[in-house]
């Protein structure tokens, strides 16, 4: 009796210790998120007041206005943002397309030194961007790709992890149900597309999310490549807009607001895929 | 026997297939990632100046000695060094006590994983942007150290002086990545069979035993493949740093090598100079992912 009671105690001390980590931790994460969003809502004085007010008093849309407008009153925030989405889009299709022909290939074809180009992809994975950046570059130049989508979008055309991915989806995809279609008369191509990319779809969910959120949160590489602001990305933007002297603190998160709400907007309507994409890496491996 | 040779064609048919369905892929990873990687490790040899026409001036290991010679480099490499070992051991240790902690509750078990993965959704120009804020003299970090510590009014210069300033890169990117790596622990502790814990509570074993002597261990796998990405993340983290300069903190003590490949190659435009570094950033990785294997290995065998 006295033992249980001790050993409910415990887990009572336990169960509060938990919490109170958890606690501090929810206060750390989300502390930053809720402060970018009131403080976008706020006139500067207010953001820096001491004490900071977790809820504005005033909605200061004029933030937004100062966002978008930009200092110098000439909108690149639109332009960027188009640039954003149409390079992160562009490179998303892109790769999943190439990603599944590739990983549908590697898995279900035999083919000379079919090793060898598993292999290499593979070591293509480890081979870090900043790494290669500075020759990427010069190649870059060479090609005449500066200020261009080309030059922002090619070099991600696709990518050896999605590749690896797909490979190992589509390797427990059914053989037979391939057999059938082939006996049925369908070619490579119409199998690829109708059966293939179809029952694919979580593991390309994956893929897509994973690629487009990188690219999203690409900076060193439009750094390099897109000089001229009409070809700047947001992160380029955000960066920018930051340094420039008339921008007060709620304008800047004002413009980090805007530039997450995209891929916020994809967050909630995907989380599932979102989470799968870290459990996927354990799961391969494991 | 007629039908072996025309089983072989069809073999042969399909392997022209695969081929062709590899191909693009092939020739994109060639010349975008595997040629400018052999490019970058054979330019370490050369002397090039970005904005000029003349060819590569070959000079050996002279890039490598410069470098070595270089105070610039060894404070890259401590910047490097203090930032990825304090950012991988923040991220390895919370990311496991998260994972243990949420699988613990039986309830919140899916708001607390969004909740500490939403970070890794913002881009990390964003977390910089949210950071520079609060890391201001007026800024929310001062305010809370200060009502905790009981010293109204003090400035901790978390922008300015050196320790503060790589404390606070660590702290974002810790910051935005924990969640992601809570997650993949989380699955893992998921492959667990429940009834090994069941086991443990019925032969009275503590809560701290049952994570020394069951999670900890079978754990292994996943932490050996989340130490080995954290690391190699924390090597190639730069947008915060990048931001932070920008905004006019001191680069010396954030100059992490990535950082300093930027400015080499973009500032001063030493393309060689600029990839002697990164050969020796991507030396450092490779050493340390084959360290963490090794380890993990050796490990595995005085268990046995």
């Amino acid at each position: 009796m006295i033992r249980r009671r001790l050993v409910r105690g415990r887990s009572l001390v336990a169960t509060i210790g938990v919490w109170l980590v958890l606690g501090v931790m929810l206060v750390y994460i989300l502390g930053p998120l809720l402060f970018m969003v009131t403080a976008s809502l706020m006139p500067a004085v207010e953001v820096t007041r001491i004490p900071y007010r977790w809820i504005p008093r005033t909605f200061y849309w004029q933030n937004f206005w100062q966002a978008i407008r930009g200092n110098d009153g000439r909108f690149y925030f639109v332009r960027n943002m188009i640039n954003s989405v149409v390079v992160a889009t562009a490179i998303t299709f892109s790769t999943v397309i190439l990603s599944t022909m590739a990983g549908y290939g590697l898995a279900k074809f035999e083919f000379r030194g079919r090793r060898t180009v598993m292999l290499l992809i593979v070591a293509t994975m480890m081979i870090p961007f900043q790494v290669i950046m500075i020759p990427l570059y010069l190649i870059a130049m060479r090609m005449g790709m500066q200020d261009s989508y080309a030059g922002l979008i090619v070099p991600f055309l696709v990518n050896a992890f999605g590749v690896f991915l797909m490979r190992q989806h589509l390797l427990t995809f059914p053989n037979e149900i391939l057999d059938a279609a082939r006996i049925d008369g369908a070619s490579e191509l119409q199998i690829l597309r109708r059966i293939v990319f179809p029952s694919s779809w979580p593991a390309i969910a994956t893929l897509a999310i994973l690629t487009f959120r990188s690219q999203w949160d690409n900076l060193i590489w439009p750094l390099l490549i897109a000089q001229s602001r009409h070809m700047q990305t947001i992160p380029q933007y955000i960066t920018l807009f930051t340094e420039e002297k008339y921008t007060d603190e709620g304008a800047m998160m004002a413009a980090a607001v805007l530039a997450s709400l995209p891929i916020v907007i994809l967050f909630f309507g995907l989380s599932r895929y979102f989470v799968g994409g870290a459990r996927l890496f354990s799961a391969h491996k494991g | 026997m007629r039908r072996a040779r025309g089983s072989k064609g069809v073999v042969a048919r399909r392997g022209r297939w695969g081929w062709a369905l590899v191909l693009p892929t092939l020739v994109i990873l060639g010349l975008f990632s595997v040629y400018p990687m052999g490019n970058a490790f054979y330019l370490s040899f050369f002397q090039k100046h970005l904005l000029s026409n003349a060819p590569p001036k070959f000079v050996g290991f002279g890039n490598y000695l410069y470098l070595f010679r270089s105070p610039a480099f060894w404070n890259s490499l401590r910047a490097t060094g203090i930032f990825a070992g304090g950012a991988f051991a923040m991220l390895v240790g919370l990311s496991l006590l998260l994972a243990v902690f949420i699988s613990s509750r039986k309830r919140f078990q899916r708001f607390l994983q969004l909740a500490f993965f939403s970070p890794a959704v913002v881009s990390t120009v964003v977390a910089a942007a949210i950071w520079l804020l609060i890391f201001d003299p007026r800024g929310i970090a001062n305010q809370l150290v200060n009502a905790l510590a009981g010293t109204p009014g003090v400035d901790r210069k978390w922008l300015v002086e050196p320790g503060m300033l790589q404390l606070a890169t660590m702290l974002v990117y810790v910051w935005k990545y924990v969640g992601y790596f809570t997650i993949i622990f989380i699955a893992g502790i998921g492959t667990i069979p429940r009834s090994l814990y069941e086991a443990a509570r019925v032969d009275g074993a503590s809560a701290w035993q049952a994570f020394s002597r069951i999670t900890l261990p079978l754990l292994k796998p996943t932490t050996l493949l989340v130490s080995v990405v954290a690391m190699i993340q924390c090597l190639r983290t730069f947008s915060t740093q990048y931001l932070f300069t920008q905004a006019g903190s001191p680069r010396g003590p954030i100059d992490v090598i990535t950082l300093n490949v930027y400015y080499t190659a973009v500032r001063t435009f030493q393309i060689g100079r600029a990839s002697a570094l990164s050969i020796i950033l991507f030396a450092i990785m490779l050493f340390l992912s084959w360290l963490q294997f090794r380890v993990a290995r050796s490990e595995e065998v005085s268990y046995l």
